[in-house]
């Protein structure tokens, strides 16, 4: 009762006020260790996530991208700042921000029903709701033929799909996404970015994508943050709008090439000092 | 996946027929040595190495008879009541501790020296220690027994804890799991290969131990029987003893074994 007086839910919140995005970064920074050997992943970032943006960041291996990702998820705390969802605080994990993996993160001892079904499980639907939850989402990822396999027996890229239906079926806010194509060979991964963009339509989540592809991410995103080299710090942003058309020829357009080319240019310069930061 | 299948299957058989040729060929030596063909006399004194036949006799007369007074059954009942009793109990208190060691720094630092410090010494020097607290009855056969499986389990169940994927935690996490939930459902079941391998290690190392401890003071079991028929020069009764050992070691890791293969049926796989 009380707590309805003091105000609504966080979500309830962002959605009622368009002007609060649905993540804020706020300074954050993030030292690894301590003393002399301590490495600074992150300068203080600032920046915002709007609800229901589909948001790349692309930057050179290392740059703290992922570090940025786990911040958010709430997998570690910022040396620093602080990172708002729907204005609140993130202390640690949460099933209203889905997180989906590279790879090695689905439970190989589960089926893949089951492991779909972990988030509902978790948080508190009854086994028959969570099995009718599940068969939804492997429905919507087309591999309700699959359910009751085991991770091992699929593909790479059919795993990465009950990752991604793991994550939708708790209907989290916010899907984080550490390159979850990454390990993928080229025409699945094309084939999965088309899916996930069907999915984003279909679902209106907000997205937070990491990725090394400029291909990748001009096709998905509907923003784009470019990081520096470590100290990550965003560079560069862009709000490109090819995701939003439906017609595949736009990854055919100067427009399209143009901006690959300047983000290209910023991440070339990026990827040298990377390089030359690891020869040190 | 499919070819992959067929190739090992075939495989499989042939190594199968390879492992009866190669069987059968002891076994023909074994005859070959000990039958009297040269002047009536074997090769090999029956003293030594009786023939497969006079040892088929014995195990009949064994069976029909006993030995010492006592049925054979109750001397294979008796050791493998000894390291059942051993193995149930060092499993269900080791593999728990070594989880918990797994799961709390604290716990692990406090237990990890003992066991540490104990591990690399041969346990069946201990054993003249044991009969003293514990007489020359089953207690101080088991004690060690327990003594020597206990580190190995206790270890491994908590290395195996410790290298659980550290995203299949957070995935875990993040989808709303509870620190129960994780580690019943996540850490546990992703532990369990590894516990698997050591139960098998600790098999073949928990019938060497009650063999050892059967040697020494006491009047039943399949080793004491080998035993003490060596005192009376009854070769036959102990290769019967010997091989009834290697039986029951080698039916044990095969029960270990399908276990394995029925509860871990993801064992070294990924996804």
């Amino acid at each position: 009762m009380s707590a309805q007086l003091q105000g609504s839910p966080p979500g309830e919140g962002a959605r009622r006020a368009p002007g609060v995005p649905k993540v804020r970064f706020e300074q954050v920074t993030k030292r690894f260790g301590k003393g002399a050997d301590a490495v600074q992943a992150l300068e203080p970032i600032s920046f915002d996530i709007a609800e229901g943006a589909f948001t790349c960041l692309l930057g050179p291996s290392g740059c703290g991208k992922s570090t940025l990702l786990n911040i958010l998820a709430g997998f570690e705390q910022p040396t620093s700042g602080q990172v708002l969802m729907g204005g609140q605080p993130v202390r640690g994990p949460d099933p209203r921000r889905g997180v989906v993996f590279q790879q090695g993160a689905l439970f190989t001892w589960m089926s893949v029903r089951d492991n779909v079904a972990f988030g509902p499980l978790a948080t508190g639907k009854s086994r028959t709701e969570a099995a009718r939850i599940a068969d939804r989402f492997l429905e919507m990822v087309g591999l309700a033929a699959f359910a009751k396999r085991y991770p091992y027996e699929l593909s790479g890229g059919m795993q990465q799909r009950v990752g991604i239906a793991r994550a939708l079926a708790n209907n989290p806010e916010i899907l984080l996404m550490d390159e979850p194509f990454a390990a993928l060979d080229a025409q699945t991964r094309e084939l999965l970015q088309e899916e996930i963009k069907r999915i984003w339509h279909e679902t209106r989540k907000t997205v937070l994508w990491i990725t090394h592809s400029i291909d990748e991410a001009l096709f998905l995103a509907t923003d784009i943050a470019v990081m520096s080299a470590r100290p990550g710090r965003i560079k560069a942003t862009f709000r490109p709008e090819f995701a939003r058309s439906a017609d595949p020829a736009v990854v055919a357009s100067p427009e399209f090439a143009r901006m690959k080319a300047e983000i290209f240019g910023l991440l070339r310069e990026e990827a040298l000092t990377a390089q030359r930061q690891e020869a040190e | 996946m499919m070819s992959n299948a067929v190739h090992a299957s075939h495989g499989a058989g042939r190594s199968r027929w390879i492992n009866l040729a190669s069987f059968a060929a002891l076994l023909a030596f074994w005859y070959l040595i000990t039958a009297p063909i040269v002047n009536g006399k074997p090769l090999v004194a029956p003293l030594f190495l009786p023939s497969p036949a006079s040892v088929w006799q014995t195990v009949q007369q064994l069976m029909a008879n006993g030995y010492q007074g006592k049925t054979l059954g109750h001397h294979i009942g008796i050791s493998l009541f000894r390291f059942g009793v051993a193995f149930a109990l060092t499993v269900l208190v080791a593999v728990p501790m070594g989880l918990w060691m797994g799961m709390n720094e604290t716990v692990k630092a406090v237990l990890d020296p003992p066991i540490e410090i104990t591990r690399p010494m041969p346990k069946l020097a201990l054993l003249p220690l044991l009969i003293i607290w514990f007489g020359i009855g089953e207690v101080s056969k088991i004690v060690i027994i327990v003594l020597a499986l206990f580190p190995i389990l206790s270890i491994s169940a908590m290395q195996a804890v410790r290298s659980v994927g550290r995203r299949k935690v957070q995935a875990a996490l993040a989808l709303g799991a509870s620190r129960a939930m994780v580690f019943r459902r996540v850490i546990f079941p992703a532990s369990l290969p590894g516990i698997f391998t050591s139960i098998r290690v600790s098999i073949g190392i928990g019938v060497t131990m009650l063999v050892g401890a059967e040697m020494i003071a006491t009047s039943s079991g399949i080793a004491y029987m080998a035993m003490s028929a060596s005192d009376f020069l009854l070769t036959n009764v102990v290769i019967v003893g010997s091989l009834i050992m290697a039986i029951l070691g080698y039916a044990l890791d095969l029960l270990a074994r399908a276990l394995e293969n029925k509860v871990v049926h993801w064992g070294g796989k990924e996804g």
